[in-house]
């Protein structure tokens, strides 16, 4: 992988917008919603296919097999039936009254919490949502494997999963550092059927590793990316897939309050879970999106994974976006308490919506997210994932700062059952309990 | 009427040849030492309980005659009842009075639906397991449908947590700020540390202290929801133990304090109330199937520890008479290697925990530590209603051994992509059982119960993965 300072006195292209109908299926036409161009991949300057040759020709099959999709009824009553009996869909949109009394103001003041429960997901988080979607696509185009990468191990679960309901073949290929902090998701994997293939390092290792498996076996293999990241179609369509997220919010929220949300809060790993949730609002400019990424040790020490706030522009897993890299152009180790939030990259799209300003991104610290996870569970008896606790942790600095009644909608990305050992080690170490 | 159920220990009706009662667990209330030798068991008869009439009431809805669940004295048949201290009767009573008047309350059932829905995550889907119903079919293509009734959806991954989240709130409309529960590998007291945490409620769990080694990550998470975990020493330190800790407790703090029992067991209006806030389960159910296919299911089947997830699906169907309704114990290392848990299949009749209802027991009344792989299952008794419907024969129940449920547990994860609990397991190896007698199309719904995710280490020890 070669890694591009393409940004550096480049004349680029400057992002156009066009008005076109949204395509998300949500309550009738808004025909003057703002939707992102996208000219072979591109979000403005971000994403593409920066790939070998002999990938183009496989990601242009991709790309048209699921354009077709979208108007295949059949393939969309399966894929709803299965969100819904399988995955259990729709997810409550759950107002947390213990949470948001807690973070009003003396004078009683303050925002009204809701959190949208992807916790409930079969599997435990929003990853199931693409898994099996694309797990349909893979036996739609007639594939028998299916190769992942996977780092906290939530995709690599919700894989494995979507593949033996549709007796898929699945390799998981996940870092060894991460094998050991997530050895819980490993078992449950295996017990899925799947094959765990261990790679020297972390996340991004075993992406280059997956992504080099499929390479070798074009024909018979179907790469199931995780997140919004890697060459177009891939960004787009897992962005796809997880806006179910967002169109179910949009209609709770009118269901429940008449109205829209006022600001929608996400973690920010490579992105998925949050453009999950805003996509459906994008075009809605009444609507803040806030992007939280991890700080971990905090931002001078080096240890993070704050890609938005200390990123720079390159090329990485075939797409163009921030990335944390060194002089040299290559990529700096992420660090996060929460491991599905360490990427050293995000997704293009998530670059975009960063430089024309319509997401906001903030940074947490490993300790102001296991604080958030104690919180949450002693006020709403919801153990949330630990990167999910990087959003909840957000509120603490955002909501002295809202008018009385803002409504605001956190995506609780994933439960937390997973991290449990990592915080009982870490509180152990002399922090509360 | 009322003095003598109280004060009486009472004995099984004069038909039974060998009667047996344990008295230990009784003598528990009043703290004797757990090893002191019992004496046999006195000669005191109680004519309540000889030759009970079985009573029938009017069904609203279909004007059929149908059996009483339970009578007004608690009674499902003979099984059933009040066997508690003095002390305890008033606040059973109020329990009930109030049990009884919020179920007619409308805001306080449109409270609990929006709790359900929202924080539960109900309904959970009924989910047509398409590779589970191949792997069973026969070489000529015919077998059984089998769905899945998801509670391993629900939040905290278990169907504990209908029940604990209708009791807290009962709790709070009673005014208690007080919650104590007993819980075995810790998930009932999980679920009741849920909830207690999200209404503000003090929460106290009992766990025997070999459990809680067992299940220290269990006992680590009731902590992070704000529970008090307390160590219960007595007896052989497990869920039976805790339990008796807990009334204990109950007894000292009855004003203050509201029992979150976690089964259908225990005293009235215990066995009905937690049947009442699980029987969601069949409600949904006859609803879905008839969305899904038109019609009833044909088969009910689910695992049986106390029975709370067995009786919410099953009693919306009880008086289905052609709903066949099959519930699974656990048998262990085997019936005849006597570490088991198969209370209906090799049990007898006495009282345990304030209900009488089948338990195992040994010749001097003393309660058998039961076994099995799956915690859950665990217990030496059963809810009486289960009792009940085995001794009228309207329910079927059978067993199924450790090593065939962890077949099960495998299966399923690699059938279907569902890790299901190992309780939830023993449900699912009765197929084996089951479905090559089943003619072709017979509709079968299972109570998924719980997810395994808890049992997964366990699991990996033992199966080759």
């Amino acid at each position: 992988m070669i890694n591009c300072r393409l940004s550096t006195g480049h004349i680029l292209p400057t992002p156009t917008y066009k008005s076109k109908p949204c395509n998300t299926g949500g309550g009738g036409s808004d025909v003057s919603s703002l939707a992102v161009l996208l000219e072979e991949g591109k979000f403005g300057r971000y994403g593409g296919k920066f790939v070998p040759e002999t990938l183009i020709s496989c990601l242009s099959q991709l790309e048209a097999e699921f354009s077709s999709i979208a108007h295949d009824a059949g393939f969309q009553m399966e894929l709803a039936t299965t969100l819904k009996d399988y995955v259990g869909r729709e997810t409550p949109l759950y107002f947390a009254q213990r949470l948001t009394e807690y973070h009003k103001r003396p004078n009683g003041e303050g925002p009204e919490i809701y959190l949208k429960r992807e916790d409930l997901n079969h599997s435990g988080a929003h990853k199931i949502n693409n898994a099996v979607a694309q797990a349909m696509l893979a036996k739609r185009m007639g594939r028998k494997k299916v190769v992942a990468a996977t780092g906290a191990g939530q995709h690599g679960v919700a894989t494995a999963a979507a593949c033996a309901r549709l007796s898929l073949e699945c390799t998981i290929y996940m870092g060894s550092k991460d094998i050991q902090k997530q050895a819980h998701n490993v078992s449950q994997m295996k017990l899925l059927g799947a094959q765990v293939n261990c790679v020297d390092g972390t996340f991004k290792d075993a992406t280059s590793e997956a992504i080099r498996h499929w390479v070798g076996n074009l024909e018979t293999v179907f790469y199931l990316s995780g997140t919004v990241v890697g060459p177009h179609p891939c960004p787009t369509m897992v962005r796809e897939f997880q806006s179910v997220i967002g169109k179910e919010t949009k209609k709770q929220a009118m269901e429940k309050w008449g109205g829209k949300p006022d600001v929608l809060l996400a973690c920010v790993g490579s992105g998925s879970n949050a453009l999950g949730l805003f996509h459906e609002f994008i075009g809605d400019k009444d609507v803040r999106l806030i992007g939280v990424e991890a700080a971990g040790l905090g931002l001078e020490s080096g240890r993070h994974s704050a890609t938005l706030s200390t990123g720079e522009v390159g090329v990485y897993h075939g797409a163009m976006s921030y990335l944390l890299q060194d002089q040299d152009g290559q990529i700096i180790g992420p660090y996060s308490i929460g491991v599905g939030l360490e990427y050293p990259s995000v997704g293009p799209e998530v670059s975009f919506l960063k430089d024309i300003k319509r997401a906001e991104f903030y940074t947490v610290t490993d300790e102001e997210a296991l604080e958030a996870f104690q919180t949450l569970c002693k006020l709403e008896g919801i153990v949330p994932a630990l990167e999910a606790s990087h959003a909840l942790a957000f509120l603490s600095k955002l909501c002295p700062t809202m008018a009385n009644g803002t409504r605001i909608v956190v995506n609780c990305s994933g439960r937390g059952d997973k991290d449990l050992p990592t915080v009982e080690g870490r509180l152990k170490q002399g922090m509360d309990l | 009427m009322a003095a003598a159920l109280s004060s009486v220990v009472a004995l099984p009706s004069s038909s039974l040849s060998k009667p047996k009662l344990s008295i230990s667990s009784l003598f528990k209330y009043y703290s004797l030492a757990p090893s002191a030798r019992r004496p046999s068991p006195p000669s005191i008869s109680c004519t309540l309980t000889r030759d009970p009439t079985v009573q029938m009431v009017d069904d609203k809805e279909t004007n059929i005659r149908v059996l009483q669940r339970p009578d007004s004295f608690g009674r499902f048949g003979k099984f059933g009842g009040k066997y508690v201290p003095e002390t305890l009767m008033h606040a059973l009573t109020e329990l009930e009075s109030a049990f009884h008047s919020l179920a007619a309350d409308e805001d306080f059932q449109k409270e609990l639906d929006g709790i359900l829905r929202d924080y539960v995550g109900r309904e959970s889907p009924l989910y047509f397991a398409e590779r589970l119903t191949d792997h069973y079919k026969r070489s000529n293509g015919e077998g059984p449908h089998i769905y899945l009734k998801r509670e391993d959806l629900n939040h905290t991954g278990a169907h504990k947590i209908n029940n604990a989240v209708a009791q807290a709130l009962l709790a709070k409309r009673l005014g208690k700020k007080r919650i104590i529960a007993e819980t075995g590998a810790g998930q009932h007291g999980v679920a009741t540390a849920t909830v207690c945490a999200r209404f503000g409620l003090q929460c106290i769990i009992y766990m025997g202290a070999q459990d809680m080694e067992r299940q220290s990550l269990n006992v680590f998470r009731m902590r992070l929801l704000g529970a008090e975990v307390r160590a219960v020493h007595s007896g052989t330190a497990t869920l039976k133990d805790a339990t008796s800790q807990a009334i204990r407790d109950w007894v000292t703090n009855v004003e203050s304090t509201h029992y979150i029992l976690g089964s259908v067991a225990g005293p009235h209006p215990y066995p009905m109330m937690v049947r009442e806030f699980h029987a969601v389960i069949g409600k949904e159910t006859r609803k879905q199937a008839m969305e899904k296919w038109g019609g009833k299911p044909d088969i009910l089947v689910a695992c049986v520890g106390g029975g709370s997830n067995a009786m919410g699906l099953f009693h919306e169907f009880v008086n289905d008479t052609e709903v066949r309704l099959i519930g699974i114990e656990a048998a262990g290392f085997g019936l005849d290697s006597g570490k088991h848990a198969a209370t209906l299949t090799k049990g007898e009749v006495g009282v345990l925990h304030g209900a009488m209802s089948y338990l195992l027991q040994d010749d001097d009344g003393q309660i058998i530590e039961p076994h099995s792989i799956s915690a859950g299952l665990d217990y030496p008794g059963v809810g009486p209603e289960h009792s009940f419907l085995k001794d009228i024969g309207r329910a079927e129940y059978y067993s199924v051994t450790d090593q065939e449920a962890l077949e099960a547990f495998k299966r399923l994860s690699r059938l279907e992509g569902i890790i299901p609990a190992l309780e939830t397991s023993h449900a699912l190896a009765y197929l084996e059982k089951l479905c090559p007698t089943l003619p072709d199309g017979t509709k079968l719904v299972l109570n998924c119960s719980g997810r395994g995710d808890k049992d997964v280490q366990t699991a990996i020890k033992y199966l080759e993965v």
